[in-house]
């Protein structure tokens, strides 16, 4: 079943004069974790905002076209009906967090949502739970570090019990131990819980590993749609300047010296494997 | 950092600290009205003691005396400006045939200068007891149990998480713009103030693109799903909280009592000085 579903999306922002997004039209399954990627300026973050209708309710401006998430046409819900069911998680943590103490930050949109005070207390326990921040829950925002902040504000979207969690270049303020733990924790929803993940992101060495599903954007349009191997070993990415993981890029480097390894690995993981093999074989 | 230092809470826990805010508003009211009764020196130096203990079981000792310190200036003014009015029309205080020319009369006037100064003072105190012991939180919560306005309170609580996180930034781009060369300490009152415009400008913008990402996440979070929004904690009077009630309304009571029906003599006349 389609979760995220678009026709011939077009949008202009109501200041700009071009067009951000360009009659994008994809797919997005049930279970999936996709990766969104292009280079800066091609409207990824206008394409995240789609999906939960801050694109067009909150900044307004004209789209055109088809888009419906869990089955909800976005053009006639509003965003906090749609927020039931998509969660966004934005770049940068520190905005992301507004409360005093961590746990009523995690509570805040079930208390919008007139959840019952028992029922706000289990799921806030469940989201701090599953994120691994117990231990933070009544800790000041200012006293966190970038990756706690933003495990927080994961946390803040989970104990909603989205279908779908949309994050925009989640790890970008953090080093790369920190957006390793943050990519493990949206791995562990997606496989775990069936969350469907679209995870906007230029590292892809560390994100490509988790996902089934690549999205290439370029100039407000979707260019590459498919498979992660398919999609990083096309001859577009790498003339976009999508930043190819370099597993895959050291194949086709290999590949143009003549070494064929057979397959395309993704991960750096991958690649060793498939190398050892070659280096026996011969 | 230091500038901000004041604004920020910092977490303890005491006794007071732990009370309900609105008992504590409540005995604050109260100690406001009373101070308001009286003009007379003994009764506003009784306000003044009654509420030391309440700053030394909640260890706040230290800010508050900084609060006073605040007030210092405002509290001399209004020694002189009482204090010279009085002398030139000194009809009405009690135990002062005009004109004022007895050492008597002079520690008369000195005294009802002296009370009138007294009475802000501990109005000050009042409030900075309760500011200095209740959290942010405690107290946004209490607005919200009050029935003021959710987006009220919560422009409030997140006015106040945001002031580590501004002042941090001020110091950032101070130091940014004094490693280009700007020379904050330079030059008159007014080139002073100017200096200022460039670290003010670039928080100013910071601050307004932090507030739309922050909208758009309140939007995100099903902001205005339901007029009936729930909450998380909620305050419940304790039995602390209905002593220091009772307490207020007795003292209140007491109060008026005197006001109406006891003639409260000058110190100077005690003393029989
Ligand atoms: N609020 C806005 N109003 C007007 N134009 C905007 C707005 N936000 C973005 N744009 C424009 O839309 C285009 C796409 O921006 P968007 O933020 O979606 O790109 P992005 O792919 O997320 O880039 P990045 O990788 O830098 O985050 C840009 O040209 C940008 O200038
Ligand atoms: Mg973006």
């Amino acid at each position: 079943m389609a979760v995220i579903e678009t026709k011939g999306l077009t949008y202009t922002y109501p200041s700009g004069k071009k067009r951000t997004l360009e009659d994008v039209s994809i797919t997005i399954e049930k279970g999936e974790f996709v990766v969104l990627t292009g280079p800066s300026g091609c409207g990824k973050t206008t394409l995240c905002r789609c999906f939960n209708g801050l694109v067009p309710h909150f900044y307004g401006g004209k789209l055109e076209g088809d888009i419906s998430v869990t089955g909800l046409r976005v053009s006639e819900h509003s965003i906090h009906e749609l927020a039931r069911h998509v969660g966004l998680v934005f770049q940068n943590p520190e905005n992301q967090l507004f409360a005093l103490f961590v746990e009523k930050d995690v509570a805040f949109g079930l208390e919008n949502l007139g959840v019952p005070r028992d029922e706000i207390r289990k799921r806030v326990d469940w989201a701090l739970q599953t994120t691994g921040i117990e231990n933070l829950r009544e800790r000041a925002p200012h006293e966190l570090s970038g990756g706690q902040q933003q495990r927080v504000a994961i946390a803040c979207v989970l104990a909603m019990q989205p279908d779908v969690m949309v994050l925009d270049e989640p790890t970008s303020f953090l080093d790369p131990s920190g957006a390793q733990k943050i990519f493990e924790v949206i791995s562990e929803l997606n496989k775990e819980m069936g969350i469907t993940v679209v995870l906007v992101e230029h590292r892809l060495d560390l994100a490509s590993r988790y996902s089934n599903h690549v999205l290439v954007m370029n100039e407000g349009r979707v260019v590459l749609d498919g498979e992660p191997r398919e999609v990083f070993n096309s001859e577009t990415a790498r003339l976009i300047g999508v930043g190819v993981p370099k597993a895959t890029r050291l194949s086709q480097v290999l590949e143009e010296s003549g070494v064929d390894l057979g397959r395309v690995p993704v991960t750096s993981g991958e690649a060793s494997h498939i190398l050892k093999e070659v280096l026996r074989r011969d | 950092m230091s500038v901000f230092d004041g604004l920020r809470f910092r977490m303890v826990s005491s006794p007071i600290h732990r009370l309900d805010p609105r008992a504590k508003f409540f005995f604050v009211c109260v100690m406001f009205v009373i101070a308001v009764l009286f003009n007379q020196l003994l009764p506003l130096i009784v306000l003044f003691l009654i509420q030391m203990p309440l700053v030394f079981v909640a260890g706040v000792q230290r800010e508050w005396i900084r609060s006073l310190r605040g007030a210092l200036f405002l509290a001399v003014m209004i020694f002189v400006i009482n204090f010279v009015f009085a002398y030139l029309s000194p009809g009405g205080i009690q135990g002062i045939e005009p004109p004022v020319d007895t050492l008597p009369e002079y520690l008369m006037l000195f005294e009802n200068s002296f009370a009138l100064t007294l009475r802000f003072v501990v109005l000050i105190e009042s409030f900075s007891v309760f500011f200095l012991t209740t959290s942010p939180d405690h107290l946004g919560l209490a607005l919200e149990q009050s029935h003021v306005p959710y987006e009220f309170c919560f422009a409030f609580t997140t006015a106040v998480r945001f002031v580590p996180v501004l002042a941090e930034e001020a110091q950032t781009i101070m130091d940014a713009q004094k490693a280009r060369g700007l020379e904050l300490e330079r030059g008159n009152f007014i080139k002073r103030i100017r200096n200022y415009i460039p670290i003010l400008i670039p928080l100013i913008v910071n601050a307004i693109r932090r507030s739309l990402e922050l909208a758009e996440t309140m939007e995100s979070r099903a902001w205005g799903a339901t007029e009936k929004r729930t909450n998380l904690y909620v305050l419940r009077l304790k039995k602390p909280d209905y002593v220091l009630v009772m307490m207020s309304i007795l003292m209140l009571v007491l109060a008026v009592y005197v006001r109406l029906f006891l003639p409260v003599p000058p110190l100077v006349v005690i003393l029989q000085i």
